[in-house]
C-alpha cells in the first residue's frame, strides 16, 4: 500500500495520540525510579490488574459501568501497595538486584492470577462514552476522542504530580527520601510511608491508564500488559529515569515512532526501531532527554 | 476368617492369576493437551469441558467394551501445554512414555502441533526412527496440512482450504457486485497468518476475486502461492496489539468490496472498532474460522454485524444443541474447535471397540499401535453436523461446515452448503 504525505501525518497524529498511555505508565516508572531509585517492573501489571479489579467488581455488584474508572485505580493502588510490601519493603535496600527480580516476578504472578481468574479470554471493557465515538476532522486529519481525552488527561496528572512533589510537605518529603535517605530519616521523615506514599500515587495513575488503555480497544486482555510494560518502561529511560516531564514527552514521541515505522516498515519491523531509539539514547544520552542524578524531578 | 498368613497367599494367588492371564482394565485411559494458560486459556479450557462432558457420557452409558467383552470405564488427564512448542513437546514425551494413555487429544496451538507432531515416528514401522509412537487426534489446532507430519499424528480439525474455497464460490455467485478484495492478519498467530496468507486469499483469488491493487507477485489460486507477498501486500497487525490506527486506515484506503480480517477475537474486535470508528467499513467481510466464537458477539457485535466465516460447528442438530449445553455445564463453550474433542472421544470410543483392546498396561504399546491403525482405517466418522469423511492418507477430516454471519449479537446460519 502506497502512502503519501497525509498518511505520515495522520500516523505520527495517532500514534502521539495513543502514546498518551506510554506516557502515563512511563509517569508511573519514573516516579517510583524518582523515589527509590529502584525500577517497579510489576507496575504496568498492577496498573492492568487494577482495571481487572475494577471491571469485576462493577460486574459483580451491577455498578454503573463509569465506575470501573474509578474502583480500577483505587485497586491498582493497592496492589502497587502489596507489590511494593513483597518485592521492596521486606527485600533489605541495597539488593537493588533483588528488588528487581521480585517486581519481575511480581509482574508475572499478577500477569498469571489474572488470566486464570478470566481464562485468558479477553473482556469487554466499558469504552470513554462520548470519547469513544468521537472522531473530528480537521481537513484530512482525524483525530480519535479518546485519545484526545486520554492525553489531556496524561497532562494535567503530570501537572497534579509536579504541584504535589513540589508544593507540598509529601512532595518536600518525597524529594528528601530521593536525593539523601539517610539524612531524610535522620530529620525524622517516615521512610516508608513516603516509599507506600509514592507506590499508590504511581498505582493509581497507572490504574487509570490501565482502564484507558483497556477503553481505548473496548476490551482487556493479559495480553496487554507486557507490551505497555516494555514502552512504559523506554519511555522512562528514554524520558530519562526520575524526570516526569521526560516520561510524558518520550512517550508521546514512542507512540509517533511506533506509528510511523508501522507504516512505513510493517508491522514486523515496528519494534525494531523502537528499540533502536533507546539504544540510541543509551549510547549517546544515557541520562534520557531530561533526566541526570543531580536533578532529578 | 482367614488368618494374616492366608489372605496374603489369596492376594498374592489373586496377583499371580492376574499377570498370567493377561491383566483385564477397568479403565482405559486417554491424555488430552491444550492451552489452559496464557491469552488461549479459553481454548484448553473448552476443550477439557467437553473432554470430560464426553467422557462422562460414554461412561454413563456403560463405558467402552473390551476385546473379551467386558466393559471399562474411560478416563482421562488434561495437561496444561500453554500454547508453548516446548511445553508441547515436553508433555507429548511424558504422556507418551511414562503414562499407560492409549491416544491423546491435542494440542490447541497450530505451532504446538507442527513442532510437537515432529516428535512422533514420522512412518510406522520404521526401526530407525525413535520417534514417539502413540496416536495423536487433535481436536483444535487447525493450519492446514500438520497431519501429514507423522503417521501417529491424526486431525479432526475443519478443513480450512475446502471451506474457505466453497465459501469464496458462494460470495462469487450470489454476490457478484464484489469484486475487490484486501486484507490483514495478525502475523505472529501461526494459525491467523498461516490460513490467511496461504488459504483464503488464493482461495478468493481462485473464484475471480482482485486484490484491490492489481495482482500480488506470485500468487494464484494454487493453495500457498506467494504467501510472503500475500503478507507484504497487506495491512497486518501483532496480536497483542492495541492501536489498529495505520491498519484501518490502509483497510479504508484500499477502497475494496471485500475485507478478509484473519484474526483472533481480541484483534479483531480491535481491529473492526477502529475500522468502524473511520466510517471505513466494506460492503462485505470475511472472518478467521476461529473468530466465530462467543468473543466476538461479547466484545464488538456492532462492528462485526455483517461478517461472515466458515464453521464446522454450529447448534443446528440436536446433537450440536446438546454438546453446547453440556460444554456450558461442565463450564467451557462449544465452538468449531471444542466442539470436534466430543467427537473425538467417541472417535477413539468406536476404534477401540472395532480394534479389540484389552487395556493391559504391559501391551500399551501394542495396543497404541492397533488403534493407530484403527484410526487410519476409518473412512468416515459420524460428527456432530453431519458425517465427517476422512482424507486417510493424510490423517485429516473433512469435516461439514456452514456460512455463520454475525447478526444482531448472534452467530446465525447464512448458508449451509450441505443442502
Amino acid at each position: 500500500m502506497s502512502f503519501g504525505l497525509i498518511d505520515i501525518l495522520q500516523s505520527l497524529i495517532d500514534g502521539i495520540l495513543f502514546g498518551s498511555i506510554y506516557a502515563l505508565i512511563g509517569l508511573g516508572f519514573t516516579l517510583i525510579f524518582g523515589a527509590m531509585e529502584k525500577l517497579n517492573m510489576a507496575y504496568a501489571a498492577s496498573s492492568i490488574g487494577g482495571a481487572y479489579v475494577g471491571l469485576g467488581l462493577a460486574t459483580l455488584f451491577s455498578l454503573p459501568l463509569f465506575l470501573v474508572f474509578l474502583i480500577g485505580p483505587i485497586a491498582a493502588g493497592l496492589i502497587s501497595i502489596l507489590v511494593y510490601l513483597v518485592s521492596f519493603r521486606l527485600i533489605p535496600s541495597t539488593n537493588h538486584l533483588g528488588s528487581l527480580m521480585a517486581s519481575i516476578g511480581a509482574l508475572f504472578f499478577i500477569d498469571e492470577v489474572i488470566i486464570h481468574e478470566t481464562q485468558g479470554s479477553p473482556l469487554t471493557f466499558p469504552e470513554l462514552g462520548i470519547f469513544a465515538e468521537a472522531y473530528f476532522m480537521l481537513g484530512d486529519l482525524g483525530f480519535r476522542g479518546d485519545l484526545i481525552f486520554i492525553m489531556i488527561f496524561g497532562l494535567i496528572s503530570m501537572g497534579v504530580i509536579i504541584y504535589l512533589l513540589y508544593y507540598t510537605r509529601l512532595g518536600l518529603a518525597t524529594r528528601a527520601v530521593s536525593q539523601q535517605n539517610v539524612a531524610a530519616r535522620l530529620c525524622g521523615i517516615p521512610i516508608h510511608t513516603i516509599n507506600i506514599s509514592t507506590f499508590v500515587l504511581a498505582g493509581i495513575l497507572g490504574g487509570f491508564a490501565g482502564c484507558m488503555a483497556a477503553a481505548s480497544v473496548g476490551v482487556i486482555s493479559p495480553l496487554l500488559t507486557i507490551p505497555i510494560t516494555i514502552k512504559g518502561l523506554i519511555a522512562a529511560v528514554i524520558g530519562g529515569l526520575g524526570s516526569i516531564r521526560g516520561a510524558i514527552i518520550a512517550g508521546l514521541m514512542i507512540g509517533g515512532v511506533e506509528n510511523f515505522f508501522l507504516l512505513v516498515r510493517g508491522v514486523n519491523e515496528r519494534d525494531i526501531y523502537v528499540f533502536l531509539l533507546l539504544f540510541v539514547f543509551l549510547v549517546l544520552r544515557p541520562n534520557g532527554l531530561f533526566g541526570n542524578e543531580i536533578n532529578r524531578d | 476368617m482367614f488368618s494374616k498368613f492366608k489372605k496374603l497367599k489369596l492376594a498374592t494367588l489373586a496377583f499371580a492369576t492376574v499377570i498370567a492371564g493377561g491383566a483385564v482394565a477397568d479403565t482405559i485411559k486417554i491424555a488430552g493437551w491444550g492451552a489452559k494458560s496464557g491469552p488461549l486459556r479459553s481454548f484448553g479450557v473448552n476443550s477439557e469441558a467437553i473432554i470430560k462432558a464426553a467422557i462422562d457420557r460414554v461412561n454413563e452409558n456403560g463405558g467402552v467394551k473390551l476385546a473379551d467383552g467386558s466393559m471399562a470405564k474411560m478416563s482421562y488427564d488434561y495437561y496444561d501445554s500453554a500454547c508453548n512448542a516446548e511445553q508441547g513437546i515436553a508433555i507429548a514425551r511424558k504422556v507418551a512414555s511414562e503414562t499407560n494413555a492409549l491416544i491423546g487429544i491435542g494440542p490447541t496451538c497450530s505451532g504446538v502441533a507442527a513442532a510437537s507432531f515432529g516428535v512422533f515416528q514420522k512412518k510406522v514401522g520404521d526401526s530407525s526412527d525413535t520417534g514417539l509412537q502413540m496416536p495423536l487426534l487433535t481436536d483444535t489446532a487447525v493450519r492446514n496440512g500438520l497431519a501429514k507430519i507423522s503417521q501417529w499424528t491424526f486431525r479432526n480439525t475443519p478443513n480450512e482450504p475446502d471451506m474457505y474455497d466453497k465459501l469464496f464460490a458462494w460470495i462469487a455467485k450470489t454476490n457478484p457486485n464484489i469484486k475487490t478484495i484486501y486484507g490483514g492478519t495478525e502475523t505472529n498467530q501461526g494459525h491467523s497468518a498461516g490460513t490467511y496468507s496461504k488459504v483464503i486469499v488464493q482461495a478468493a483469488i481462485r473464484h475471480g476475486f482482485e486484490w484491490v491493487n492489481g495482482p500480488i507477485d506470485e500468487v494464484s489460486d494454487k493453495i500457498g502461492s506467494g504467501f510472503k507477498n500475500v503478507l507484504s501486500s497487506s495491512s497486518n497487525w501483532l496480536m497483542e496489539d492495541t492501536n489498529f490506527s495505520v491498519q484501518a486506515r490502509a483497510f479504508k484506503k484500499s477502497g475494496a468490496d471485500l475485507f478478509i480480517v484473519s484474526s483472533h477475537p481480541f484483534t479483531t474486535c480491535g481491529f473492526l472498532k477502529e475500522l468502524s470508528r473511520m466510517k471505513g467499513m466494506p460492503k462485505m467481510m470475511v472472518g478467521l474460522t476461529s473468530s466465530s466464537s462467543a468473543e466476538v458477539m461479547k466484545g464488538c457485535p456492532k462492528q462485526a454485524e455483517g461478517m461472515i466465516i466458515p464453521t464446522s460447528f454450529a447448534p443446528i442438530t440436536a446433537a450440536a444443541k446438546e454438546v453446547a449445553a453440556l460444554a456450558a455445564a461442565n463450564g467451557g463453550s462449544a465452538d468449531l474447535h471444542s466442539a470436534a474433542s466430543w467427537e473425538n472421544v467417541m472417535i477413539i470410543k468406536d476404534v477401540i471397540e472395532a480394534v479389540g483392546i484389552t487395556g493391559d498396561p504391559s501391551k500399551v504399546n501394542e495396543e497404541r499401535a492397533k488403534i493407530r491403525d484403527g484410526l487410519e482405517a476409518l473412512e468416515t466418522t459420524e460428527g456432530l453436523i453431519g458425517t465427517v469423511t476422512r482424507v486417510q492418507d493424510e490423517g485429516e477430516a473433512l469435516k461439514p461446515f456452514v456460512f455463520v454471519h454475525a447478526k444482531n449479537g448472534n452467530w446465525e446460519v447464512l448458508h449451509d452448503p450441505r443442502k
